[in-house]
């Protein structure tokens, strides 16, 4: 094994993880092995680090890859009587290549994904919410930031149409009095910097689980894109849980959220879109201005509880747009204790989303 | 997905190629182990006679940037010596920094140049009245005397080296960040009126970031990459000795070993290595040598800026009667 044989297989392997490492990183990878002795393994770590990694949230995936690559059975240090000899010095195990990219063990992240697909099995991008582990939640982590990413570039891109701003003579003419009618000061209208300003409703009850799982995780990706997000869980009441999606890891979101937002339980732990709603009115109404829209992800499963449309009807006056995001499939919106029906009648816009893709395209179309 | 408009074949085919160059010459590498840590070792102690304190893997990053003549990206949590270690840089490089603090809506008209149009129209009024040749007015006023020059210009014209840092580039919109990335990659720039002017020594740069927004793909290719997380007790510890002097071996050590224990609680902003100098300066003034559960109490207001993170802290203290606060860790970006 040649010692560009071992580097390519460590990139395509990071690659793998969703570590996206490009032929210049590559290249910058081996000029900075070439500037170090990267015998030594803090050197030669270092140097792979630096140039490889460029994002906090990729740092766990590179070291783990690192360890696999570099480090079998964490011995660490490379030993020093291997130093002299050819460049296969920095070693790695090859022979136990099988244990962990073969059968064994799943292989994670994208690469697994596309493979899903090709092997006609259901592309994880599709699979219903009702249907998918943590498993698969854990599998997707990395299409997160990917999908954030996505929207946020398409919502930035809509709100640069109307950027121009136009000169605003009446200020200028006025301003060059001062200055006997020489126009010193050109006055332009205030530029119009319309952000989007989103606030999100997260029903986190047992029977949304694993779509609930999906959403924080998204809304986590997203409030990195925009400082203007604000969300919010609920079952029985409503809390704020913005701060809450800023630290860890995707996967043990919705666990968190319902360690730390205990309020979110209410006194007995069932889901109540009714006094939620009228709860969020309430305490957060101030927050909804004509430039809020608010994102309701949830199955709309009241439990026979008060609908309480009116409050719903607040929300939608007082924001600029209400949209709702439904894992089921709209045939089932009208059984049983689903008030979907009831309260599209107050939002703008309503999805049914029973899977992550559709979820994606439905939160794209906004 | 992730390989933007590449495909994985093409990918491949120029990476072999990219690799097999510099292999050949990995192969015939003759740098010694000597060589190098001698000159990480150096830069260690530079930045420490400029007040900076570096751990082995910052400083081995601190010579790849400079070897390869790229950009520095640091990212990290607030008050972590981001910024400081642009600046220590100039200092040990007895070097200028020029700075550029980046906020929302910041445009290339406070960034690389603007032409000073008052004194421009100041003097077209002037010479409006003797009746001046057009052509000759206009050379008059697109020239050096009428321009501002702004940290970017500033950088990329001086005649000497300089250290750029960009501060905060995580404030600046998409197009902002584009224009940088072109700049940061050829280090010349346009301005119609006067010429193309390119950097006669491409500068030290340096861009932090607090992650508030994913910088763009490009941008964060052409950089080398430093993650500063909060520093472990024993660094802190350097840096309280080196920041507060007067300050006694053990305190230095209480007040590491709390702050520390103290970010492992869940808090809404947890302490930075700012906050722990300002709380040890505190402690000295107060004449106090040594720290208990008590005298924490007092003075965590200087350390603690919160007051819902406060009122956390008073209360694990106070159940407790000692500062061990034994939550479980939180992992994850703070
Ligand atoms: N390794 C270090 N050695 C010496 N001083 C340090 C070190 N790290 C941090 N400091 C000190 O900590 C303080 C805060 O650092 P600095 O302002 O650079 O943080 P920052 O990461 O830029 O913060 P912000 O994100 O708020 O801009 C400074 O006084 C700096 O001198
Ligand atoms: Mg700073």
């Amino acid at each position: 094994m040649s010692f560009l044989q071992v580097l390519q297989d460590f990139f395509e392997d990071l690659r793998r993880e969703g570590v996206p490492v490009t032929p210049s990183q590559a290249a910058d990878c081996c000029r900075a092995l070439l500037l170090v002795d990267w015998t030594m393994e803090d050197y030669f770590y270092t140097s792979l680090y630096t140039t490889l990694v460029k994002e906090y949230g990729h740092q766990a995936a590179f070291k783990s890859v690192y360890r696999r690559h570099f480090q079998p059975g964490s011995r660490g240090e490379m030993s020093r009587q291997e130093r002299p000899g050819a460049p296969d010095r920095v070693r790695r195990p090859i022979e136990n290549t099988s244990t962990y990219a073969g059968d064994a063990l799943p292989v994670h992240g994208m690469q697994s994904l596309r493979g899903g697909l090709s092997q006609g099995r259901r592309n994880p991008l599709d699979q219903p919410f009702s249907l998918a582990s943590l498993d698969d939640v854990r599998k997707m982590e990395t299409l997160f930031p990917v999908i954030a990413k996505r929207l946020a570039a398409r919502m930035i891109k809509k709100n640069r149409k109307n950027d121009r701003c136009a000169i605003d003579y009446r200020s200028t003419m006025r301003q060059s009095m001062s200055t006997g009618g020489v126009l010193l000061n050109v006055v332009t209208f205030q530029k119009k910097k319309e952000k989007p300003v989103i606030v999100a409703l997260c029903d986190i009850s047992g029977s949304v689980m694993t779509f609930s799982c999906f959403a924080l995780a998204l809304l986590a990706s997203m409030q990195r894109f925009f400082r203007q997000l604000r969300t919010f869980a609920f079952i029985e009441e409503v809390d704020e849980i913005t701060h809450l999606l800023r630290a860890g890891d995707p996967l043990t979101l919705r666990t968190s959220v319902l360690k730390n937002a205990r309020r979110v339980m209410g006194a007995r732990g069932y889901t109540n879109y009714g006094a939620t709603f009228k709860g969020f009115i309430e305490r957060y109404g101030n927050i909804l201005s004509h430039k809020t829209s608010v994102l309701i992800f949830g199955d709309a499963r009241n439990n026979w509880f008060n609908d309480e449309t009116w409050a719903l009807e607040e929300i939608k006056k007082k924001a600029k747009k209400v949209y709702w995001f439904n894992p089921e499939p709209e045939i089932s919106w009208s059984s049983g204790d689903s008030r979907m029906l009831e309260y599209i009648r107050h939002c703008h816009k309503y999805f049914s989303c029973p899977s992550l893709s559709e979820l994606e395209r439905a939160i794209g179309q906004l | 997905m992730f390989v933007p408009g590449l495909g994985r074949g093409y990918l491949i085919i120029r990476e072999r190629e990219v690799i097999r160059e510099s292999k050949l010459s990995l192969e015939k590498q003759t740098w010694g182990v000597n060589v190098v840590r001698e000159c990480v070792e150096q830069i260690k102690d530079g930045m420490l006679g400029a007040g900076y304190i570096c751990d082995d893997r910052t400083a081995t990053i601190l010579y790849l940037a400079e070897a390869l003549q790229k950009p520095l990206l640091v990212e990290g949590p607030a008050g972590v010596g981001k910024t400081g270690i642009a600046q220590a840089f100039s200092r040990m490089k007895a070097v200028p920094l020029v700075r550029l603090q980046c906020y929302e809506g910041l445009d290339e008209s406070k960034a690389l140049y603007e032409w000073n149009y008052k004194r421009q129209l100041l003097h077209i009024q002037a010479v409006a009245n003797r009746q001046a040749d057009t052509h000759q007015v206009e050379q008059e006023i697109f020239s050096e005397q009428y321009l501002l020059r702004r940290p970017l210009l500033q950088a990329i014209s001086s005649p000497t080296p300089t250290v750029l840092l960009i501060d905060e580039i995580d404030k600046v919109d998409f197009e902002f960040e584009a224009m940088l990335l072109e700049l940061l990659s050829e280090f010349q720039m346009t301005i119609p009126e006067m010429g193309t002017i390119k950097a006669s020594n491409i500068p030290y740069v340096f861009l932090t970031s607090n992650a508030t927004r994913e910088l763009s793909e490009a941008l964060k290719r052409r950089c080398l990459y430093l993650y500063l997380d909060y520093p472990g007790i024993a660094l802190e510890e350097q840096i309280l000795r080196l920041k507060v002097p007067g300050i006694s071996e053990l305190l230095a050590e209480k007040v590491a070993a709390v702050a520390h224990r103290i970010r492992q609680v869940e808090l809404k902003k947890p302490p930075s290595i700012a906050e722990s100098i300002d709380w040890a300066s505190a402690l000295l003034q107060l004449g106090l040598d040594d720290l208990d559960a008590d005298t924490t109490l007092e003075t965590l207001n200087v350390f603690i800026k919160h007051r819902e993170d406060m009122e956390k802290l008073e209360r694990t203290i106070r159940s407790r009667q000692d500062l061990s606060f034994q939550t479980p860790p939180v992992t994850g970006y703070r």
